[in-house]
């Protein structure tokens, strides 16, 4: 994290790199406390039906709900049978995606599609598409034994890849890790690592922007020259100022005010 | 020296106050940019318009979107793009609030809220075999408030309960040969037919209770004749089908479960009946329609088997399917093509002889014929029925028909461009007015000072909007005219529906369409397919009154020796000039860089059998040709076979296709890949109109590199046959990558290196001396961008610069490919994240400006990378003077920087292809992406750093001249006063 931060900085400027930091903290934190309250068992094989009844979470349950639903999960899990016998290599992938609340709408003035509608959780490379559950749970059906990349398509949200291992020996186990960063994931709950700020922020009037902009510093630089110069030519000496404008005066160097229209009157 | 300090300081603040990352602001979206939402062709429509509120159609269509519309105006309430193998075979909506899709060939079943499209569940059905018939029958079967769907699949009934998507009950039919041909639910009872074919001439029927899968009745009768095609439900127990000859109907009656055959030839109802007959499928009661040739015959059918042909016609005909109007009645459509209209009668199913509704409907004839249409029913005022119509033409548009007029049309076959092609706008001339003065001093006053209200970030929130509707409207944007910058330009693209449109770069719009008659299915051409789109004719110079024209070939049919087909059309009107329908194939299409005298570019087009066809056929083009005989030199690519081979012409046709423009071709040279160990799966060269500005490029240490540039060079990428298939199912041990750059002319290879276990999928660009590409490392599962920069050694001894200022260097040695050319490849490679859908690179005029990438990623999204993160020469710590040049340190992985998408927030769903063009203005390169949606950008790698840009501060310009002259007036008062004084003392 620090290392990749560290590089990005170069590009992003300081305070994004901050930011990174945090929300990676942050997701950490979130994983760990995630990894204690659910059940790790999230790849099995799907001969039987009453498996797929069990993995797939009854729509009713509500978004408020959700905290509870890895409990019942662990509870419906534990009683199910293991389903080593099946005649067809064929196994499913279930995950979970969530999108921390308060990552999406602490921005002002970017309106983020919050809508869980628009994610596309994608195998392989888009091998199969499949889309969000309300409660956020997705699921591939009929997926061979293999290593296996997940990828979480969001606007707004950097997810990383996830290689997801689907092993014929122990089905039911399940292994995967984030490709970004190496971290191993005991089960298949996916969390942006950072929000996606597409747009620059405009940043609100000031007079320091004003003058380091190059018309500033043009004003600031004839300002300069305009009212320090002739205090820097008052402080000198009479005498070598006088002989000074006689040498001017004898090489027919015009004063500033012979220059101007006016000048001409004297 | 102050001074001096003085000014690197400002220098230092003047580049430090731009920003380094090219990004937009939220209130900029939209003033270069547009995007646009398509479908694709409807493949099937369901009206929802029973409650109060929103009328809705949701639609599935052949790109694999199943999308919800708005009745009123046509326009996207929600989208879903699904897989690309993930096709939709049917929807419904049930229980009134929930889509249900069935799509992966009838195995996954998955529900989407109506008001907002959110997927609520998804269930996958598995069968004993797999099958082509597939079957969503929506039932009004209702088991404690819940609707169930019949779903026949693979070879299996599944009742799904539309609530949560649970398997209610199944049942499987694995007779070894039975073909379900129809699953028949008779309103208002509980039983359920299967009726299909098993071994050609029996006939099979199945009774099934649809509340618990249950068996009832199976009787089988046999039939001699045996059967045809598909057959036709008239009665919810009567099927039509024709005979094995085509020249027999059948009506099938299996009432009380008695199968009873009733024969009817076809000449015996129509009189001059000439060949096989085809069934039209209909779901309307008592009625069906068959086709023999151009003609379609509608029958009805009384009395279980008395037949009666009610219409007979030659014009294009398309039946909509029932409409349950009211208890026991039904309506449906006929839609019939005449010319510049379109007629439409709605029909009672029992009554044929009325009418309940005829209109007729003037039709653009660019949209061809009607392919389909959907009837929807409203009731008027006077409490009686209406209909709406909802036709899908053949050109892919979607239009809804009410009241004898189109109330709105989306032009759908956008959504499946296949190439795509620029053309200039024609130069103002005196008579169209220059630019739009404003109305008056008052007007102009009030816009700048709502622009220097918004710049100094006191505008309210009515002001913002006002000043954003400013910028979008500035007319000067979709002016029909080229600007001085170049950023005006038309769009032709070619879409599947071999339809051709004209866009305009500024804000989109359709310029101009033409559906190409070249391309439309004929009596000679049974499939045709469009294939590429060619600039034929680009006058500049000496021939500036004519017409720009791109040359659009097709043709008929997949296979490869199908005849090729051209069609030549002129941009500016978008009139077909003429078309050809060659005798010839088309495998190939080389555009060569000749041009004859009214500016046509020559090219030349290489059948199945190797010969070479020249266009234009005129003799000025073949003296032009023959003068660069020797020099034309092309390479082929047999991905099934991994042959690459090289080509050069040899001499006049012979034979009996002697012809002035056919010319034989000879082989040079082939490379062969072993078929057991390597397979062709990427093959890039470099665009034909890249322009490179320099060939030196002179590194930190004041060294000069030169660039090894070529046109004849082929990226090529094979893996190991175990690679081929899809991540997942190989280890990395038995795969690996190997790419090559090879020479074209000579077949020589010039570079190869292997990357060992990785696999595709491949997408890879070439441009100047570098090819970047990106492929899967299995080791590492992520994704892997490599970089390979070739650089021409032979001159390496000029590193001099003031030699090369001087003129005292063999850069003028003249170059031959035949020379073992000397060369040195660096390269690297990172990680990346995303996989990929397409890369393509900014072009620029003179090529002067950085390049940046265009990575379309899989969310859709398309990211610009600067080039300079590619740079093979890139080091963990770079010395100072590499620093100063601009070398990046290097990381394991590239960067993605969420402000550097060109696609900004949006997305452009189905992403397949992006195109870069050159604008005038050298620093700026239009962007064009396409798939599904369609989105449009002007992009400045190095930002515009020759001209000023929109957002430029005027405001502080202004001040900054006011303040100017206030000192100069000032200094005077004072100077001036100072020398009275000092002429007093």
């Amino acid at each position: 994290m620090a290392f990749s931060c560290k590089n990005s900085s170069k590009f992003n400027g300081f305070s994004s790199c901050i930011k990174m930091v945090m929300v990676g903290t942050s997701a950490i934190m979130m994983q760990q406390r995630t990894l204690a309250m659910e059940a790790s068992l999230c790849v099995k094989k799907s001969k039987k039906k009453g498996a797929d009844s069990v993995t797939r979470p009854n729509s009713q349950i509500s978004a408020a709900m959700a905290a509870v639903t890895p409990l019942l999960l662990l509870l419906l899990l534990s009683s199910a049978p293991s389903f080593s016998s099946g005649s067809r290599n064929a196994y499913n992938i279930n995950g979970r995606v969530k999108i921390p609340q308060g990552l999406g709408l602490g921005t002002k003035g970017y309106a983020l599609p919050g809508r869980m509608s628009n994610v596309k959780v994608l195998l392989n490379g888009g091998q199969n598409i499949t889309f969000l559950r309300p409660d956020g749970y997705f699921s591939f059906h009929n997926i061979p034994a293999g290593t296996h990349l997940i990828e979480v398509s969001a606007i707004g949200y950097f997810f990383s890849p996830v290689r997801v291992d689907v092993s014929a020996r122990n089905p039911g186990k399940v292994q995967a890790a984030l490709t970004e960063n190496r971290k191993g994931l005991s089960e298949l709950v996916l969390e942006p690592l950072r929000e996606e700020q597409y747009y620059e922020i405009r940043e609100p009037f000031s007079i320091m922007s004003l003058l380091k902009s190059p018309m500033g510093l043009m004003v600031g630089f004839m300002l300069a020259v305009a009212f320090l110069m002739p205090k820097l030519v008052e402080n000198m000496d009479p005498e070598e100022m006088r002989r000074a404008q006689e040498e001017m005066r004898s090489q027919g160097v015009p004063s500033l005010s012979s220059l101007l229209p006016g000048g001409a009157r004297n | 020296m102050a001074i001096r300090s003085f000014l690197i300081l400002f220098i230092l603040f003047f580049f430090s106050s731009l920003n380094p990352i090219l990004s937009l602001y939220e209130d900029q979206v939209g003033l270069v940019d547009w995007h646009q939402q398509y479908l694709g062709k409807v493949k099937q429509a369901v009206f929802h318009t029973h409650k109060t509120g929103r009328k809705r159609v949701v639609v599935s269509t052949e790109e694999n979107v199943v999308a919800s519309l708005d009745l009123r105006q046509g326009e996207i309430f929600w989208r879903h793009v699904l897989g690309s193998n993930d096709v939709i075979d049917g929807i419904d909506i049930a229980l009134g609030k929930y889509v249900i899709t069935l799509s992966s060939g009838g195995s996954i079943l998955r529900a989407w809220n109506l008001p907002d499209g959110q997927m609520v569940w998804e269930s996958s059905l598995r069968g004993p075999k797999h099958s082509k018939s597939l079957f969503l029958v929506r039932t009004n079967l209702k088991i404690e408030k819940d609707n169930i769907v019949i779903i026949f699949s693979n070879g299996r009934l599944n009742a799904v309960s539309c609530m949560d998507g649970e398997v209610l009950w199944e049942k499987d039919f694995e007779g070894e040969s039975l073909k379900v041909q129809q699953v028949i639910q008779p309103p208002g009872s509980n039983l359920i037919y299967v009726v299909g074919f098993a071994s050609s001439s029996l006939f099979e029927m199945y009774q099934i209770n649809a509340l618990n899968g249950e068996l009832l009745k199976h009787e089988s009768a046999a039939f001699s004749g045996g059967f045809l095609g598909e057959v036709s439900p008239v009665f919810s127990e009567t099927v039509v089908a024709l005979d094995s000859t085509g020249l027999i109907l059948l009506t099938i009656s299996f009432q009380n479960g008695k199968i009873s055959f009733h024969q009817m030839p076809i000449s015996n109802l129509v009189k001059d009946s000439f060949g096989p007959a085809k069934i039209i499928p209909s779901s309307v009661t008592g009625i069906f329609a068959i086709k023999m040739n151009a003609v379609t015959i509608v029958i009805r059918v009384k009395d279980e088997s008395k037949l009666e042909v009610v219409e007979k016609t030659n014009h294009e005909t398309s039946i909509s399917d029932a409409l349950s109007i009211s208890e026991g009645q039904q309506a449906f459509a006929l839609v019939q093509h005449a010319s510049h209209e379109i007629h439409l009668r709605v029909k009672l199913a029992h009554n044929w002889d009325d009418n309940l509704l005829k209109e007729s409907v003037k039709m653009d004839q660019h949209r061809g014929l009607v392919h389909k249409v959907y009837i929807n029913n409203y009731i008027r005022t006077d409490k009686s029925y209406g209909f709406r119509a909802l036709i899908v033409m053949e050109d892919h548009s979607l239009l809804l028909l009410q009241q004898g007029e189109i109330v709105w049309s989306r032009e759908d076959g956008l959504a499946s461009i296949i190439d795509v092609t620029t053309s200039e706008l024609p130069v103002e001339r005196d008579g169209v007015s220059v630019a739009k003065v404003e109305h008056n001093l008052f007007e102009w006053l009030k816009g700048h000072m709502l622009k220097l209200k918004g710049t100094l970030m006191l505008a309210s929130p009515q002001d913002i909007a006002a000043i954003q509707s400013m910028r979008l409207k500035n007319s000067e944007k979709s002016k029909m005219t080229r600007d001085h910058n170049g950023f005006r330009k038309l769009l032709i693209v070619l879409t599947r529906a071999g339809k051709l449109f004209a866009l305009h770069t500024g804000d989109g719009h359709i310029v101009w369409s033409h559906l190409l008659q070249s391309l439309q299915k004929s009596k000679v051409c049974q499939h045709p397919i469009g294939l590429n789109l060619y600039k034929w004719q680009v006058p500049h110079h000496h021939a500036m009154d004519e017409n720009p024209s791109v040359l659009v070939i097709g043709k008929c049919g997949p296979s490869s020796d199908a005849p090729g087909a051209l069609s030549f059309v002129d941009t500016y009107t978008g009139k077909e000039l003429s078309s050809l329908s060659l005798v010839h194939s088309v495998a190939q299409v080389i555009p060569l860089p000749y041009t004859d005298s009214t500016e046509q570019c020559l090219h030349l087009l290489i059948d199945a059998d190797k010969h070479a066809h020249l266009y234009p056929k005129t003799p000025e083009a073949i003296s032009i040709f023959e003068r660069e005989f020797s020099n034309i030199y092309w390479y082929s690519v047999e991905d099934d076979n991994g042959i690459i081979k090289g080509h050069a012409l040899r001499g006049k046709c012979t034979g009996e296709v002697a012809d002035e423009v056919c010319f034989e071709t000879r082989e040079l040279w082939s490379i062969v890949f072993p078929s057991e160990s390597e397979k062709i799966i990427a093959a890039v060269t470099r665009k034909l109109n890249e322009v490179v500005h320099t060939q030196a490029k002179v590194i930190a240490d004041q060294e000069v590199m030169y660039k090894y540039i070529s046109r004849n060079l082929l990226f090529v990428a094979t893996v190991a046959l175990k690679g081929s298939v899809e991540i997942g199912s190989v280890t990395p041990e038995e795969s690996w990558l190997v790419a090559y750059l090879i020479d074209t002319v000579t077949g020589r290879i010039l570079h190869q290196v292997t990357h060992h276990g990785s696999q595709g999928p491949v997408h890879a660009v070439f441009s100047e001396n570098w090819v970047v590409y990106h492929y899967f490392n299995l080791k590492a599962h992520r994704y892997e961008m490599s970089v390979i920069e070739i650089y021409d050694q032979s001159r390496a001894d000029n590193k001099d610069v003031w030699k090369l200022v001087l003129g005292k260097h063999n850069l003028t040695s003249p170059i031959s490919l035949y020379s073992r050319p000397d060369v040195i490849t660096k390269s690297q490679s990172y990680f990346f994240t995303h996989s990929v859908k397409a890369i393509a690179v900014t072009s620029t005029t003179k090529g002067i400006t950085s390049k940046q990438l265009l990575i379309g990623t899989i969310g859709d999204q398309v990211l610009a990378l600067d080039k300079r993160f590619l740079d093979p020469r890139r080091t963990v710590n770079p010395t100072q003077a590499e620093k100063e040049e601009g070398i990046i340190p290097l990381i394991d992985s590239l960067p993605i920087i969420p402000q550097s998408y060109v696609t900004h927030a949006l997305r452009v769903e189905g992403l397949r292809g992006i195109i870069t063009v050159p604008a005038k203005l050298e620093s700026t390169t239009l962007v064009f992406a396409h798939g599904v949606d369609l989105f449009f950008t002007q992009l400045a790698p190095s930002r515009t750093y020759d001209s000023l840009t929109d957002d430029f501060n005027y405001a502080l310009l202004l001040i900054t001249i006011v303040a100017l002259l206030a000192a100069i007036f000032v200094t005077w008062t004072l100077s001036e006063r100072k020398e009275l004084q000092e002429n007093w003392r």
